[in-house]
């Protein structure tokens, strides 16, 4: 691994760290060949690891962004009242430094959560985290795990698998997202956030945040990785209509998204229409 | 819910295994502080409403929230069920600060028939008699103002204890807060950093009698020299107005018809006279600190008769009778009947209620900010003002809503809510606007205290452009209402 050249900037747009690996993960070192993880981002990610919950450091954008998360969490959650609304389990993949995980803990309607990261120093600084806050840390409810998404076992599913700006940091989406609707319990839903990619994404998260303002750390976003709202969408459709590459049955999903864009002085704002140029949320509930 | 668990925790930290009881008679050892969600620090109307509506609210009401307060509240409750005796200490809430109250549900806790509403204000300045009048009837019509069944009501006068008491009850009624007084706050110190547990950046409040609670969240609502304060080491600017802020319930020769709030702009500082129920009403005299010493040496009778010159004669007869050792009251007689008076002035004062005639300093304060990792600042403690436009407890009502509104969708999104991440809502939605409210009344202050004939004449100008555009009353008006 060589060190990332990282001039440690200021906050990111699509804030978040990393994802699952299996290379970091001793001594049981297993190297899969549909790995997902890219160990250059992981390298990224350690570097920013001390500022993590800094509020004015580089994840600001990510802390700023977590209320809208569950906000949005929420109505899904509340468009199916047949969903048990208590006890969820959550499953919550690339954790980074634990600002969605550690915020879901507090929440009564979750009573477990998993949350996973290859980064170990992103972890140390998560597990650091939680430990000042000591009652939440008392209750158990957060467990935080060295571990790619593939190396967790497909026996164990989850109310909800969370990938908050995840999506746009893995070498294979596709095959990411394979294993994690694997781990969806059947009325369990998939949600995340991440950046369309168009001109204005291109322009806005490599040029604007990181060069410009430097918001964002600078090397935060390969803009190529980045997964737009229509073919999210579609791969939810085949993987339904069991035409995904694979052809096994991989359960029955309906998608949905909502476009969201940082607006300097006022925060994350729910714009319709703006999963089709920025960042956008989504959700895909696995049916019955 | 993780409050539960925190007083596991500290069970099992506070007693070891085979010892019934800890040894601390001779060596106290350090005990492991109790956990709660929010620790506020002064239970005056600031901290007890601030406690009432997060224990009213259904997202905060799991919250696990302590209360000290130096003082013996027990004891400092309102007595006097007749409303004919009235405390010193009175305040204008504003129509918002009153719906505020109704929304908590902390209202109907209040003596009302103590409570006076008033629907009418006369200022005017005591060197050129130029005049402003504020009156819903005559500004109605511009103002546009929403119908609602207060909207006639500028303000309502009430005393403090009154108000204390109300929430004192509604918080009894509520349940569930643990309430420490009298306790005194001995020390705040950060907690201790031991193995998982880690309170290192938790305050830990310790309180005479040996308590010691850590905060998640500690408010400081501890008045206007705030140990909360000191300890997050923030910074309170701003100056004294070498005035003296004099207060008494004063009884009226009879009952006024209308009920309306009287101020005069003297080069002295403003007098201003806010009617209480029948008789009675609230004199807030901002005065020179000499002069204040003369007026609290009268005998009630002189007293009286300078109350009344204060608002009829002018500036040298007021200067000549400060000058007097006794006998104000005949002065006074025989220059009113020779001083023309024009426009309306308050019912004449005939007496002062005992023990009411009390005066405390002016001061300006704003602290640099009013959070910090873990801590809040409301009321007094994150800001003084000049008691002249009568908002000083109504900004700490509207911090107070702020800080709730900001904590509940915190705990709705999961955050810490002590983190100043959380907090930072509260601060951009207060520090600005109670600054604008401050600067304001520090402003009327100064234009008031200069005598110099052209700045008298311009400000006349001003009152008078003021009092003649209703709309631009009907703006004033409003915020002085609180902006409704």
């Amino acid at each position: 691994m060589t060190t990332p050249k990282l001039s440690r900037i200021r906050l990111p747009l699509s804030p978040k760290p990393t994802l699952t690996n299996s290379t970091i993960r001793s001594p049981t070192v297993r190297h899969h060949t549909t790995s997902t993880i890219n160990t250059s981002e992981i390298n990224h990610f350690n570097a920013l690891a001390s500022s993590w919950w800094d509020p004015h450091g580089p994840s600001r954008l990510l802390h700023l962004m977590n209320p809208p998360r569950h906000t949005f969490l929420r109505s899904c959650l509340a468009s199916h009242p047949t969903q048990p609304s208590k006890n969820l389990h959550l499953l919550d993949v690339g954790c980074g430094g634990g600002i969605f995980a550690e915020s879901a803990a507090r929440l009564p309607h979750f009573s477990s959560i998993t949350a996973i990261d290859p980064s170990p120093s992103v972890l140390t600084v998560a597990q650091a985290h939680l430990a000042l806050d000591p009652p939440l840390h008392a209750t158990n409810k957060l467990t935080y795990l060295q571990s790619s998404i593939e190396d967790l076992p497909r026996t164990k599913q989850y109310d909800v698998v969370s990938m908050f700006e995840v999506l746009e940091h893995v070498s294979n989406p596709s095959n990411f997202l394979r294993e994690a609707t694997q781990r969806v319990k059947p009325g369990g839903w998939i949600v995340g956030s991440t950046i369309a990619r168009t001109w204005t994404s291109w322009v806005v998260t490599n040029v604007i945040a990181e060069e410009v303002l430097g918001v964002v750390p600078r090397g935060t976003h390969d803009w190529r990785k980045y997964v737009n709202e229509y073919e999210l969408r579609a791969w939810f459709v085949k993987l339904t209509a069991g035409t995904d590459v694979g052809g096994m049955d991989g359960g029955r999903w309906d998608f949905r998204s909502q476009g969201v864009v940082y607006v300097p002085g006022f925060g994350w704002r729910v714009v319709e229409g703006g999963e089709k140029f920025g960042n956008y949320f989504f959700a895909a509930r696995r049916m019955e | 819910m993780w409050f539960r668990s925190a007083t596991l925790l500290w069970r099992r930290t506070a007693l070891p295994a085979g010892r019934p009881f800890p040894r601390c008679y001779s060596t106290p050892t350090p005990t492991s502080p109790e956990l709660y969600d929010v620790v506020c620090v002064g239970g005056g109307p600031a901290g007890l409403s601030l406690l009432a509506a997060l224990r009213s609210s259904a997202a905060t009401s799991g919250l696990k929230v302590a209360l000290v307060e130096g003082q013996d509240l027990k004891k400092n409750v309102l007595r006097d069920s007749t409303p004919s005796t009235f405390s010193n200490r009175c305040s204008s809430l504003t129509p918002a600060s009153v719906r505020y109250l109704k929304e908590i549900g902390a209202w109907s806790f209040i003596d009302e028939s103590r409570v006076q509403p008033y629907q009418g204000m006369e200022v005017w300045d005591g060197l050129s008699g130029s005049k402003i009048t504020f009156d819903w009837d005559e500004t109605n019509s511009v103002a546009r103002r929403p119908s609602r069944h207060d909207s006639q009501t500028i303000a309502y006068m009430i005393e403090n204890i009154n108000l204390t008491t109300g929430l004192q009850n509604f918080l009894k009624a509520l349940g569930g807060i643990t309430i420490l007084s009298p306790a005194k706050v001995e020390s705040i110190s950060y907690g201790d950093s031991t193995g998982s547990s880690n309170l290192s950046t938790w305050p830990v409040v310790k309180v005479s009698g040996g308590q010691t609670l850590a905060a998640r969240l500690l408010v400081g609502a501890d008045g206007a020299n705030s140990p909360v304060r000191t300890f997050a080491g923030i910074q309170s600017r701003g100056w004294r107005y070498e005035r003296m802020g004099m207060v008494a319930t004063i009884q009226l020769e009879s009952e006024p018809v209308r009920k309306i709030a009287y101020q005069r702009f003297l080069s002295t500082g403003p007098i201003a006279m806010l009617p209480l129920p029948g008789k009675m009403a609230s004199l807030v005299w901002s005065t020179t600190p000499e002069r204040a010493e003369v007026l609290k040496a009268l005998s009630e009778e002189d007293f009286s008769a300078m109350v009344n010159a204060g608002f009829r004669l002018s500036d040298p007869d007021l200067q000549y009778l400060h000058g007097l050792e006794a006998g104000q009251a005949k002065e006074v007689e025989w220059r009113r009947r020779h001083t023309p008076q024009s426009g309306a002035v308050p019912t004449t004062v005939i007496g002062v209620q005992e023990n009411t005639i009390a005066a405390f300093p002016l001061q300006l304060r704003h602290a640099d900010t009013y959070t910090a990792e873990r801590i809040a600042l409301v009321g007094d403690a994150a800001h003084t003002i000049h008691p002249l436009a009568g908002q000083g407890l109504n900004l700490g009502q509207g911090d107070i809503a702020s800080l709730v509104r900001t904590i509940k969708s915190a705990v709705e999104s999961g955050q810490d809510i002590g983190s100043t991440l959380a907090l930072e809502q509260y601060t951009s939605e207060r520090y600005a606007a109670n600054n604008t409210v401050m600067g304001v009344c520090d402003k009327l202050h100064k234009l008031y205290s200069f005598q110099s004939a052209p700045i008298v004449g311009l400000r006349s100008l001003g009152l008078s452009a003021v009092d003649k555009l209703g709309f631009l009353k009907g703006f004033l008006m409003r915020n002085a209402a609180g902006g409704a």
